[in-house]
Formats: C-alpha cells, sequence, structure tokens
C-alpha cells in the first residue's frame, strides 16, 4: 500500500512537467504579450523594451522556461507581471476559497445525484424514476452562467435569501455550490442509477431478500456499496471539472477563487501566474485521483493492495 | 410698528427662509457607500497600473483636477500655477497643509520624489509616457515645485488631474517600495483599510481630509464613514446587487440594462458622454481599401442615426469627427464631415473602378468588395458592427465581423493583418490624435497604418503649442485632413449611465464619468 502510494506520487513529477511544458509553450503560441497589454501600448518602444528586459521576456524561451523551473525547483513560482506580487502568495488568496466552492459544491453533487439515482433504481420505469431523470438532463443541458443567474433572480433577488455575489458569509456560498454542482450530481444521478439497477439484478440481491432482510438494508449493504465503485471514479474525475466549471461560475458569482485568477491572468498573458494556477491545479487533480483510487479500496474489499 | 414687533417679523422671516432652503444642515453623517467595479485593479499603486480606477480616486489626490461644472481646469493639491518659458516650465504652488495619510506632509520634494520614480525606467510604470517630456522637478522652496520638460507638452494638464500623477508619501514609498500597492498611501478623502483580491476593496473616511477641490461644499472629510467597492465581474450580477440596494451606486451600467432601469424611474440617473468614442478604422496599406474614394465611400454609407438608435439603445451620440465632442480641441462643424448619402457613396464607389456584381456585391477585376472587421467580443461593439454590416450591403460592400480577445487584437494590428477594426477609445485630450495617426506611431497604437507628412506635423506642433486658441486651430486643420483622408469613419460616442438609489444625497458625476463624493451623504 504504502509502495503504492510512494509509485504514484513519484508518477507526478513527470506529469507536472509535461503539462508546465505543454502550458508553457501554448502561451507562447497565442499571439499577445503581457508588455503590451501593461501598457496598452500607449508607452513608447523604449519603455516597453525596458519593460520586457526587466521582466525577461526578452530572453530565448529555452531559458526562460529552464529558469521556471530552477525557480520551481526552489519552492519559488515567480511574481506576477500583471500585478508585481509573488504568484504563490496570490494563489494561496484564492486557492482556499475555490477549495472551499469545490468541495461545497462536490458535496451537493454527491448528496443530491445520489439521492436522485437511488430514487429512480427503486422506482425503476415509475414516476419518480423518470422526474429524476428529467432533472438529470436538465442538469447536464442548462448552461451553468444561466442557470446561476436564474438562481440569483428567484433566491437573491426575489426572495432575499441570499446575497448575489461576493464570499463574506457562509449563505453567500450555497448558490454557487448549486450552481456548480448541477452538472456533475446529473451525472452521478445517472451512472448510479444504472449502477444500481446492474447491482440490483444480481443473485445475492435475490438471496439477501430470501433470508428476509429489509428493503433499506439491502439496498444500504448490498446495493449502494457495491454500486458505488463506478460512481467513484466518475467523481474524480467530475473533482477536476468542478475545478474547471469554477472559472465561468465564480465570474458570476463574483466568487474571489483561481478560476478568477486564472481567467485575468490568461486575458493579460500573465505567464508567471498562468503556469502557478496549472501546476497547482494539476497536482490536485493528481492527487484527487490518488485518493480515489484509495477509496476504492475502502469501499471493495476485493480490490485491496497486496 | 414697535420694537419687539419688528424683531418678532425679522426672527419669523429668518425661520422660513431657513426652513425653505432644503438641504442646508441636513447632511447625515454615517453609513458606508457601496460601490463596484468589474474586476480587481492590477495594483492600487498608480505607478502599477495601466487604467486608474474609482479607488484610486478615492485614496488619491491630484495636483490639478477639472470644475464639474465648467469642465476647467481649476486647483486641487496645487492652489495655483503660473507657465514661463513658453510653456517649457510650470511653476505649482501647493496648498499648504495637506498630509498624507501616513502623516508625512505634502511638499515639493514629495512632487519631485513622485514624478521621479514615475519616470525611473526601473519603476515600469504603464502610466510613465502621460508627462511628457519632463526633464527634471526643481524644490525652490517647501512648497513650491518647478516642473521642466525638454519642450512645451500642451496636453500635460490633461495628464495632471488623472491618477497616474497623483502624488505619493516618499516615506511610504522609501518603506514599502514594490509593495505600495498593496498598502497605498495618498492624500483623498478615503483610507485604505483592506484588499480581499477579487471580492472587496474596503476604505475608511480620511478624518484629516481638508483639502476638497473648490466646488465641493463639504471643505472636510466626506461624511460617510467609509465605501466598500465590490468586485463583481458579471454584468447581470452587478445589476442584481444594485437592484437589490446592495450598491448604492451603479457606475458604467450595461448599455443592454440601462434603458430599462431608467425607465422604472426608481433610479438617479447620470448621463455622461465618454471623451471618447467608437470608429471603423480602416487599414490603409490593404489594397482593397487604400484607395481613398472607396474610404471616403464607407465614411457616406454609414447611417450614424441608426448606429445610435438601434445598436446602442440612443445612450450615445453620433460622432462627426474623430474627436468626440467632449474631448479638447473638437471641432464643430467640420467641412469635411460625413452625414448619411448612400448615393454619394455609391458614386464615388464606380469612380474607384468598383462595378456591381451578380450577386448585388460590387466587384473589380474579377474580385468581389469583402472586407473582415476585427473587434472585441463585447455586446456594444458587437451589435455596432452588425448595424454597420447592414448598411454597407446596402452601397455592396459585404463586411464580415470577427471578435477578437484584446491582447490578441493588440499584437496583431501593429503588423497589419487586419482590414479594419471596430474598437473604442477615450481620452480627454486632442493629443490622443498622436498615438492613432503619427506615423512614428506605426508599430503600435497606429492601428490603421496611416501616415502622412502634413498630419506627422500637425501633430507634432499640437503637442508643443501652448497658446490655447492657436493650438485649437492646429487641431481643426488636423480633424479635417483625417475626415478627407478618411483613414477613420467616426461612429457615436457612447454616454457612460451612472444609477444611485434615492437615498444617497449629493453626489456628482463629472462630465469624465468620475464619482465626485465630498458632499455625497446617505439617508435611508
Amino acid at each position: 500500500m504504502q509502495r503504492y502510494i510512494a509509485q504514484r506520487l513519484l508518477q507526478l513529477a513527470p506529469v507536472l512537467l509535461s503539462v508546465s511544458i505543454l502550458v508553457f509553450l501554448m502561451i507562447h503560441l497565442v499571439p499577445g504579450d503581457p508588455v503590451q497589454v501593461m501598457l496598452q501600448d500607449y508607452g513608447s518602444s523604449e519603455q516597453a523594451a525596458t519593460l520586457r528586459h526587466a521582466l525577461g521576456l526578452d530572453r530565448p524561451l529555452v531559458v526562460q522556461y529552464g529558469s521556471f523551473v530552477w525557480r520551481v525547483l526552489h519552492a519559488d513560482l515567480g511574481r506576477s507581471i500583471r500585478t508585481g506580487r509573488p504568484v504563490a502568495s496570490e494563489i494561496g488568496l484564492r486557492l482556499p476559497y475555490t477549495l472551499r466552492l469545490t468541495a461545497a459544491s462536490m458535496a451537493v453533487a454527491i448528496a443530491l445525484g445520489l439521492a436522485l439515482g437511488t430514487v429512480a433504481a427503486m422506482r425503476h420505469r415509475g414516476l419518480l424514476d423518470y422526474a429524476a431523470m428529467v432533472a438529470a438532463l436538465a442538469g447536464i443541458s442548462l448552461p451553468s452562467f444561466w442557470f446561476g443567474l436564474v438562481l440569483i433572480l428567484i433566491f437573491s433577488y426575489h426572495l432575499r435569501w441570499f446575497p448575489p455575489a461576493g464570499a463574506d458569509s457562509a449563505a453567500s456560498l450555497i448558490l454557487p455550490a448549486i450552481t456548480l454542482g448541477a452538472s456533475a450530481a446529473s451525472i452521478i444521478a445517472r451512472l448510479s442509477r444504472s449502477s444500481l439497477l446492474e447491482v440490483l439484478r444480481h443473485e445475492f440481491i435475490r438471496t439477501a431478500r430470501a433470508k428476509g432482510l429489509g428493503e433499506l438494508r439491502i439496498l444500504y449493504r448490498h446495493g449502494l456499496r457495491n454500486a458505488l465503485i463506478p460512481v467513484l471514479s466518475i467523481v474524480g474525475l467530475q473533482f477536476a471539472g468542478l475545478l474547471g466549471g469554477a472559472v465561468i461560475i465564480e465570474s458570476v458569482f463574483g466568487w474571489p477563487g483561481l478560476g478568477r485568477l486564472a481567467v485575468d491572468a490568461i486575458f493579460n498573458r500573465d505567464i508567471p501566474t498562468i503556469q502557478g494556477i496549472v501546476l497547482v491545479a494539476a497536482a490536485i487533480f493528481v492527487a484527487v485521483n490518488l485518493c480515489v483510487d484509495l477509496l476504492y479500496a475502502l469501499v471493495d474489499p476485493r480490490i485491496r493492495f497486496q | 410698528m414697535t420694537h419687539a414687533r419688528l424683531v418678532c417679523l425679522l426672527l419669523t422671516t429668518v425661520l422660513t427662509v431657513t426652513a425653505a432652503v432644503p438641504g442646508i444642515g441636513a447632511q447625515v453623517r454615517g453609513g458606508t457607500l457601496n460601490l463596484v467595479i468589474e474586476s480587481d485593479p492590477p495594483s492600487l499603486d498608480p505607478h502599477k497600473t495601466p487604467s486608474a480606477d474609482l479607488t484610486h480616486q478615492l485614496i488619491y489626490g491630484t495636483l490639478v483636477t477639472v470644475d464639474r461644472n465648467t469642465g476647467e481646469f481649476i486647483p486641487s493639491l496645487a492652489d495655483s500655477w503660473s507657465l514661463g518659458e513658453n510653456g517649457r516650465v510650470i511653476t505649482f504652488k501647493l496648498h499648504p497643509g495637506v498630509k498624507f495619510q501616513d502623516g508625512a506632509p505634502l511638499t515639493s520634494q514629495a512632487v519631485q520624489a513622485t514624478i521621479e520614480r514615475l519616470v525611473n525606467p526601473a519603476t515600469a510604470a504603464p502610466g510613465a509616457s502621460w508627462i511628457g517630456p519632463i526633464e527634471r522637478v526643481e524644490t525652490p522652496d517647501e512648497l513650491t515645485a518647478r516642473l521642466v520638460f525638454k519642450q512645451p507638452y500642451a496636453p500635460i494638464f490633461s495628464s495632471l488631474r488623472i491618477a497616474f500623477l497623483a502624488m505619493l508619501s516618499p516615506a511610504a514609498m522609501a518603506k514599502l517600495g514594490k509593495d505600495y500597492g498593496q498598502n497605498p498611501v495618498g492624500t483623498g478623502p478615503f483610507k485604505f483599510r483592506q484588499w480581499i483580491p477579487g471580492d472587496r476593496i474596503v476604505l475608511d473616511r480620511n478624518p484629516d481630509y481638508a483639502w476638497p477641490p473648490g466646488f465641493y461644499k463639504n471643505r472636510g472629510a466626506p461624511y460617510v464613514d467609509g465605501a466598500v467597492v465590490r468586485i463583481i465581474p458579471d454584468e447581470s450580477t452587478r445589476v442584481i446587487a444594485f437592484e437589490r440596494g446592495d450598491l448604492d451606486v451603479l457606475p458604467a451600467t450595461p448599455a443592454r440594462e440601462a434603458s430599462r432601469l431608467m425607465r422604472s424611474g426608481k433610479y438617479q440617473v447620470f448621463r455622461t458622454p465618454i471623451d471618447g468614442g467608437l470608429y471603423l478604422g480602416l487599414n490603409v496599406t490593404k489594397p482593397i481599401l487604400s484607395d481613398v474614394r472607396v474610404r471616403q465611400a464607407l465614411g457616406w454609407a454609414v447611417n450614424r442615426d441608426e448606429v445610435v438608435n438601434y445598436a446602442l439603445e440612443k445612450l450615445a451620440v453620433p460622432m462627426d469627427s474623430p474627436l468626440a465632442p467632449t474631448i479638447w480641441g473638437y471641432a464643430q462643424g467640420l467641412k469635411n464631415a460625413y452625414h448619411y448619402d448612400p448615393e454619394r457613396a455609391r458614386r464615388l464607389l464606380a469612380e474607384a473602378g468598383w462595378k456591381p456584381g451578380s450577386d448585388g456585391i460590387l466587384q473589380k477585376d474579377g474580385r468581389p468588395f469583402t472586407f473582415t472587421v476585427w473587434t472585441y467580443p463585447l455586446e456594444t461593439n458587437v451589435r455596432v458592427a452588425i448595424v454597420l454590416q447592414t448598411q454597407l450591403k446596402k452601397v455592396g460592400i459585404r463586411m464580415n465581423i470577427e471578435q477578437i480577445e484584446t491582447a490578441t487584437l493588440l499584437a496583431r494590428t501593429p503588423k497589419g493583418e487586419h482590414d479594419a477594426i471596430l474598437i473604442r477609445y477615450g481620452w480627454p485630450d486632442a493629443d490622443i490624435l498622436y498615438y492613432f495617426f503619427h506615423s512614428s506611431r506605426m508599430a503600435s497604437t497606429n492601428r490603421v497604418h496611416f501616415s502622412n507628412p502634413e498630419v506627422d506635423r500637425l501633430l507634432d506642433e499640437g503637442r508643443v503649442t501652448v497658446d490655447p486658441e492657436k493650438r485649437r486651430q492646429t487641431y481643426r486643420q488636423l480633424q479635417e485632413i483625417l475626415l478627407q483622408q478618411a483613414p477613420w469613419i467616426p461612429l457615436a460616442s457612447p454616454y457612460t449611465i451612472t444609477l444611485a438609489h434615492p437615498w444617497v444625497h449629493d453626489l456628482y458625476v463629472d462630465k469624465y464619468g468620475n464619482l465626485l463624493t465630498n458632499d455625497l451623504y446617505i439617508r435611508k
């Protein structure tokens, strides 16, 4: 087990390296220059040259990339071109907000998704099943920015239950978490429904019924536990999707997370910040998937590691 | 009349008059002013930001400002100024008793230190060029600062009033260095307290503030206890937050919501034309647009009233010169100005050799008249582009629209990859034309790749001419040539709409759309 974890963590290094090279090349392939954006090009060409030199942007790409890797190895993500602040502290300020939002929407997605999926499977081909699946379809197909605005309109403007924007109270987390969690909830609902239907057809369920176990107990002890395996793996992937989806949701709800920092950084061609965010996001993604793999073992004793 | 009765009568008169004048003594102290901006400023250090926004205006002060009624330059931190050596030297007398928020006094040394920091290449200040060809700052005494230029620089006062050139505390500069923007210190009515990036900037009332510009009734610190500048990127969310009352004032109301909110009659409306506008810039090096008759034809083919009425919801004024009417130097009644005349457009195009093709699109040497306009993905811009597309179709021109993100557009237009651009600009002084049309700016802001020796000469002259009347003449001549040469088709100058709730009293919005808050009080 420990060896497995160590192996997985070692795999992290090449993943991060290749991600950082890819992003570095991509941002340089896109037209646009941070100095030009900064000066809105009203500055003189000498001024632009001085600034470009001060930021090290006039050096060959290989050198720029090399010094980036060198700094990262020394736990330094550099300074943001746009704000002049250390990238690490910029990310440090924003990351907790994004993690809080992602965790909350993950909770919404799992709770709502499992509930809908279970109800649908229990009432297979019944009215509740159809209703749940229509809700799930809506959750996947509605654009999240639109869904978010509708929620703001109803719960913030008309009912005045929650603030429309900001991050100053627990109440301000609820609407963005629901908006962000909705599509993941839909996927989890559909998957857990079909997975549960599959499991409920198995012999051991019939045996359990024959032994006279109650339906709820069958569902919980034998059904859900077995149906959760495929659901779990999708949860890991959804988490990454949530990190990405946060970009739009954070803008709609004025949520001060990493997604907004990334958008600002990309529009301003703020290379150090983009690199930093990508590294952090990739690391989180890998870590989450590792956790998911470990959870498998907990849920299903058949997948215990030797 | 007895003595007592006279006293009685006088007293009644005084009481009646006092009661009839509303507002006097009615101001309420306290409360928080809730404002909003759409994105985090890169820094609260004016030397580290490419655009000075609302927050900078609340924290900082400038030597010069503009009168809220007349738009003239008036004293702010400087009490007076005088020009010497044909405008090459400007001597400022500073207002005595002005203190920075860290307690340091505003002296001529502070002015010197601020400007030296601004122009120091190591600072890499995006706004450095706005100070012009400055040579040095002299400090004959504590309260006299002398700006010496290499040559006269006429647009200097327009620059001096913006927050790029706000005064900074020398002590704080020394202490904070690069981190000035995280703990900004200015002379303005509000002091910095806290900045939660992406969420809000919190400011406190500066209790020592006693040097507002002359047009304010309130000569002391602001009536409100503080201000919170929320950061909400999404237009719809901003509007809902305002309608809900979370925001007291909604600056720069999104165009598509403005009409509805104004019609509701629930809010105070401030409508200020921006000091600039939207234009269609034509890359004169592209063969299809290099013939001046073709460019003029485009000028006649555009119906500006339609652009204003349909694309901009009537919240704009048509523009008949590259300069918007609000910009210093704008000339009225230019003889080369365009109006809607599609017949004349067709005639000019025919003269240039374009003949109607089978599909209604003009042709020349077997080639259809098609060009592509680049614009930012902003709703207003795109709507204007669509209206233009329809109008040009009527004279046989096919215009395609391509939406291009800012940094890409900034990078690709200097290389001349585009046919045309539809973008917006803003600046209070006619000198802005230098950036757009001087041949030396070809590699950057001269996006139409226009080069004309006479225009270059006049642009250079406009910079160094200090006599306002002579300078106005220079720019009138320039505007005539630019209209005749038609590298730009001026379209419209949109209004900035600022809304405020009825409980916000005595808010003013100046002609640049800036919020003037020192008389403001909140009474719910």
